[in-house]
């Protein structure tokens, strides 16, 4: 679209978790080195405030000078300054490397989403599972975040302090640290149980959702029968469970790490007691002040640190989680192909001869249906309902497996790829599919061109031009901005707009009235003089106008014309009385 | 209507009806604060003994010990307190909302769509929640942390006292900067965000029309185009949140490193600053202590902000203007024998806003039992008649009466015996295909749901699902009219007098039409039947034509 998505890059294997790593090494090293460097350079902190105290000590014994003071400051200033740029460097890396993945987890998916053949998107609900993928990227991403920070935080972190504990006094260091892995120990046999209630936890805040989904948009619908109070009782059940396990989860997972804190800080007793005593001189190492508040004030963060490792785990499983459920759906980038050695331009004809449809449990819907139409003709499709007109519309789209043959400019429909399917052929649903854009955004998708004569087409001009905004107006979510015959016909503008050679229309003026029809219809025959129509309706006013009526009847066809039907064939003439009398009356 | 239920209204409840609970909150938090005090002391006591050459007593270390445990354990309460608290305010809040849907107008259903009404309700009050747990009640904790240290220090050594006072300050106007900053980025995200959120959903539905107009590429683009504009919204907030905490760390050792050098200087500096190594080492300790809430109030701030816009959408949806919620009339409106007609239609005008009007001067009157079938253009403002009548919206000139009586006089309750209205689409609600016609109502029962199913020739077709009357509507596989004839199940479970059919036959072929309206002609017997049509048929036959518009 513009050049600001240079940066969004396409993964190889992106089923991976490895293969996001690698992507953003640039990143990853500056975090490896920045986090290396701060992590060592913490114990700077404790111990220069160490060594000021023993500083101070000395001045005031007189065994030191004011500028040993100034200098000691100087520098500690320095070295903190430095550590502190080192972590800014790391915070933000590490950040942007989230960022950066999450963006491409993102595009990947949404790429694979993009190229799912609808019956794929309806088989499982994998609609469903696709939407709450992109919410995973998110946990997925802040997981590795976590990760990679902790690597360094944690880890590195602790290795320095522990080092220099162990310089001091290992003995010291090896009762003192006991208790740790003690926390540990608890930290590990309570994590299922805090997954556990994590998993009851969102269990209940999904309920809570879709109850709240339900709740407002049928609201209309429940205010009318009256059950808004029945209804807001019921809310009130999937609240009160919502709170109860929202409260549970919450205490298993925070309430724990002071918890934690308190067995690790147990070592604090032998530090002051035994350190002390080095002090003093009567212990195992010969302690000065600043060895002293230097040990204490390590231990202090170590044990602090290690108190939130259980939250470290926690945070690693979300991401597993999370990562197991997008890892499925992650495939290698599509890009469909444009190559073709069709040609585009001229006319196509199509030719249908034998086709067979079933469901798909195999039951036969349609057969022996066989049909052609050159450039010009308009085709009406009729039948009763379930009797397969639409499954029929849906399989000269290419959308369904067929038996039989179905040509189109020669071509057999299912040789075709998607691209070649989509430069030949046109479809318009019962759903009008429209996007959240303007009204004109919704017409021209990207392409460039104008759009007033599409609207003419389908009657929408006037109604446009009355809007504050006109074609820019936001038609809304899913068009709710509009009604529904302006839905229905600026779907129907979309398709004219990008018309191809034969255009499929399913149902095209049920939201319209029967002289707009006519209207539309008059209109699309001009546009259309050197296409092929095929309308499906169960409407039959403009059926006299057509040059020739599929009528679908007992899982077959009968190819004629309107008048030949009407002669020939009592369901047919039935249908079209009933709908013809009640029109002529409308007309006054 | 003035908005009388915000925010504040909420939370003034929430604590009034949990006093006992909000007090303790309170308690433990004071006990919270005032624990983490005292270790420092002890630390101190320990380092002025050591530098005198004197040995240390086991007394000591424990009770440095004991005051860490507690202060730890305090901790846990305050935060298990906390997380209720915040828990309790969402319910209520969540309460709220859905006590305003039935309060809002019509008109605000089909403004806005549900999704964003629904992100209200979910979205919103999440962050409302973490606005009280890790935003308000942390910081206040946090910031009586902040005061009670910095006393300890002054009390302690009047210099550092002093100096923490410069600086503490110019750390607070810099946070509010770092605040104003993030702020904005993080609205961008959000908006970026829910252009992302919307995408997903919107393609999976458009899937037909993306792939035969072979827009694959285009709308990969949008999507890509939008995550780019959360990605870029939000490296700007990381940088800021990178940069603040190492900022708080290196002043704090500025602080510190100040007055270790003026401690050292001697004399009357010395006495200023009150410093023995004792106090230094504990001070040492106080000044990472107030840094340490400072920092956790800039996380706090971060999180308030992000929930700011959250507070002012919640509000703004309890601020909407509100319907008059009928309180209901006599009886009178039930018998169709006080001689008046079923609807009148009386000088009648009305627009959905002010610039268009959809019906003007528009008069007519229907009798008890009579079927009406309205014909006219599509959007001539036939729905519209129907949503008057079922007091959805109100005229702006003229009447709507009901058996006599004002459209907007009757209660919903009352309505639901009144009316039975069928719509151009089914709209299902979660739940089984029972609860479809019942929709939850406990007065109707099994036998009237199965009598209504019958009734539209439904029956054999719910019996014949795995779980009957109790398939749940996700697994229904009806075709477009089989749901249409539920929702005219739907209609007539509850017996209703009138009958409102707006185009249900839209969406449906001759012949199910044909069988539609014969289950109708039965569920219409002794009814007045109003209905819309845009086509006509032989169901009109029968029926009176009034049209509407030219």
């Amino acid at each position: 679209m513009s050049s600001t998505n240079q940066n969004i890059k396409q993964v190889s294997q992106p089923d991976h978790i490895l293969s996001y790593f690698k992507m953003e090494r640039w990143s990853l090293t500056l975090v490896t080195i920045s986090g290396i460097l701060y992590n060592v350079g913490m114990i700077a902190g404790p111990y220069f405030e160490g060594r000021l105290a023993q500083c101070l000590f000395d001045i005031m014994g007189g065994r030191e000078s004011f500028s040993a003071m100034l200098s000691l400051a100087v520098v500690y200033l320095i070295v903190i300054l430095a550590v502190q740029v080192m972590r800014c460097v790391k915070r933000f890396y590490v950040r942007r490397f989230a960022n950066n993945t999450s963006r491409n987890m993102r595009h990947m998916l949404y790429n694979s989403l993009v190229n799912m053949s609808r019956d794929e998107l309806e088989r499982e609900s994998i609609g469903t599972v696709m939407t709450k993928a992109v919410s995973d990227v998110d946990a997925c991403a802040e997981g590795m975040r976590k990760f990679t920070t902790e690597v360094f935080d944690t880890g590195v972190v602790l290795i320095a302090y522990l080092a220099m504990l162990f310089y001091y006094d290992w003995r010291l260091t090896l009762i003192s640290c006991a208790f740790t892995p003690v926390a540990y120990f608890i930290a590990g046999r309570l994590k299922h149980r805090v997954t556990q209630y994590n998993g009851t936890y969102k269990k209940s805040a999904e309920r809570l959702n879709g109850a709240t989904m339900d709740r407002v948009s049928n609201a209309v619908t429940y205010r009318i029968y009256s059950c808004d109070k029945n209804r807001d009782l019921a809310y009130e059940g999937y609240l009160r469970d919502y709170e109860k396990c929202a409260v549970a989860a919450n205490f298993w997972e925070n309430t724990m790490q002071p918890l934690y804190h308190i067995i690790s800080m147990c070592g604090v007793i032998f530090v002051l007691y035994l350190g002390g005593k080095n002090v003093t001189g009567t212990g195992w190492s010969n302690w000065n002040i600043a060895a002293f508040t230097t040990f204490l004030s390590c231990f202090a963060k170590m044990a602090l640190k290690s108190s939130k490792t259980a939250k470290l785990f926690n945070s690693v499983q979300k991401a597993q989680v999370s990562w197991a459920r997008i890892k499925p759906l992650m495939k290698e980038y599509v890009e469909q192909s444009t190559l073709s050695d069709m040609d585009f331009s001229a006319g196509a004809s199509i030719k249908v001869r034998d086709l067979s449809l079933r469901w798909e449990n195999g039951q036969q819907v349609l057969h022996g249906i066989s049909f052609s139409a050159q450039p010009g003709q308009i085709i009406g499709v009729t039948g009763a309902v379930a009797s397969g007109k639409s499954m029929l519309g849906k399989a000269l789209l290419g959308e369904l497996p067929y038996e039989g043959s179905i040509e189109v400019d020669e071509r057999e429909l299912r040789t075709l790829s998607l691209y070649e399917r989509s430069r030949l052929l046109s479809y318009l649903g019962h759903e009008p599919e429209l996007m959240t854009e303007s009204i004109e955004e919704n017409i021209r998708l990207g392409e460039k061109g104008e759009i007033a004569r599409c609207l003419k087409t389908v009657c929408l001009a006037d109604e446009i031009c009355k809007m504050p905004q006109g074609a820019a107006t936001s038609v809304g979510s899913g068009g709710i901005r509009l009604s529904g015959g302006q839905q229905a016909r600026l779907a129907l503008a979309r398709t004219c707009y990008h018309a191809r050679q034969i255009l499929i229309l399913d149902d095209p003026f049920s939201a319209v009235d029967q002289k707009t029809e006519r209207e539309i219809f008059a209109n699309l025959r001009l546009l259309a003089a050197d296409r092929i129509v095929i309308l499906i309706s169960h409407r039959l006013q403009l059926f006299p106008q057509l040059d020739h009526v599929l009528f679908l009847e007992h899982g077959t066809s009968v190819l004629s014309t309107h008048s030949a039907l009407m002669r020939g064939n009592s369901t047919y003439e039935t249908l079209y009385q009933a709908q013809a009398m009640g029109g002529a009356g409308h007309e006054e | 209507m003035k908005n009388k239920n915000g925010l504040g209204v909420v939370f003034r409840k929430t604590v009034r009806q949990n006093s006992g609970m909000t007090l303790l909150t309170g308690i433990l938090i004071a006990a919270c604060v005032a624990a983490a005090l005292f270790p420092p002391l002890v630390l101190e006591q320990m380092v002025n003994r050591l530098t005198g050459r004197q040995a240390v007593s086991l007394v000591l270390p424990l009770g440095y010990f004991g005051l860490l445990a507690l202060s730890d354990l305090l901790e846990s309460g305050q935060s298990v307190m906390i997380t209720v608290f915040g828990q309790k305010m969402a319910h209520s809040l969540r309460s709220e909302l859905c006590a305003k849907l039935k309060r809002l107008p019509a008109a605000y259903f089909t403004q806005h769509a549900p999704a964003k009404i629904t992100s209200r309700f979910v979205n919103d009050v999440d962050v409302v929640d973490s606005l009280f747990t890790n935003g308000i009640i942390g910081m206040v904790a946090d910031a009586f942390k902040v005061l009670s240290i910095l006393m300890v220090i002054f009390y302690k050594s009047t210099g550092l006292g002093i100096l923490m006072l410069l600086v503490t300050p110019a750390l607070f106007a810099m946070t509010r900067l770092f605040q104003k900053r993030m702020l904005k980025a993080q609205l961008a995200n959000r908006v970026a965000v829910s252009k992302v959120n919307n995408h997903v959903p919107e393609t999976i539905h458009n899937i037909r029309t993306i792939h035969t107009l072979f827009r694959q590429k285009y709308m990969e683009e949008k999507y890509d185009s939008y995550i780019e504009e959360s990605y870029r919204a939000l490296d700007k907030s990381n940088l800021y949140d990178s940069i603040y905490s190492p900022i708080v760390i290196f002043v704090s050792s500025c602080v510190i490193a100040v007055m270790m050098v003026f401690a050292a200087l001697g004399g009357g500096m010395q006495q200023f600053f009150g410093i023995t190594v004792g106090t230094a080492v504990a001070i040492i300790a106080y000044v990472g202590k107030v840094f340490e809430p400072l920092e956790s109030i800039g996380m706090e701030i971060q999180n308030i902000q992000s929930a700011v816009a959250g507070v002012k959408r919640i509000n703004e949806f309890l601020s909407e203007r509100e319907r008059t919620v009928p309180e209901g009339t006599s009886n009178r409106a039930f018998s169709d024998a006080n001689g008046e007609s079923a609807i009148s239609f009386d000088n009648v005008e009305f627009g959905y806003d002010d610039k268009t009007v959809v019906l003007q001067d528009m008069s007519f009157s229907v009798q008890q039992g009579e079927a009406v079938t309205f014909i006219g253009r599509t959007g001539a403002g036939k729905s519209t008649l129907f949503k008057l009548i079922l007091g959805l919206y109100a005229p702006q000139k003229g009447q709507v009466l009901i058996n006599g009586i004002d459209a907007a006089q009757i209660s919903d309750k009352q309505k639901r015996k009144l009316f039975g209205y069928v719509e151009q689409t089914f709209h299902s609600v979660a739940g089984t295909v029972a609860e479809q016609i019942s929709l939850f109502d406990d007065s109707i029962g099994q036998k009237q749901i199965e009598e209504a199913a019958k009734l539209v020739g439904l029956h054999e077709n719910i019996m014949e699902l795995d779980q009957r009357y109790n398939t749940p509507v996700e697994k229904l596989t009806f075709s477009q009219g089989q749901f249409q004839l539920l929702s005219i199940a739907r209609a007539v479970a509850s017996q209703p007098k009138i009958l409102l059919l707006d185009e249900i036959t839209a969406n449906l072929d001759s012949e199910t039409e044909l069988r539609v309206l014969q289950g109708l002609e039965r569920a219409c017997k002794g009814r007045t039947v109003l209905s819309i049509s845009h086509r006509l048929n032989e169901s009109t036959h029968s029926s009176r034509l009034i049209q509407i518009g030219e």
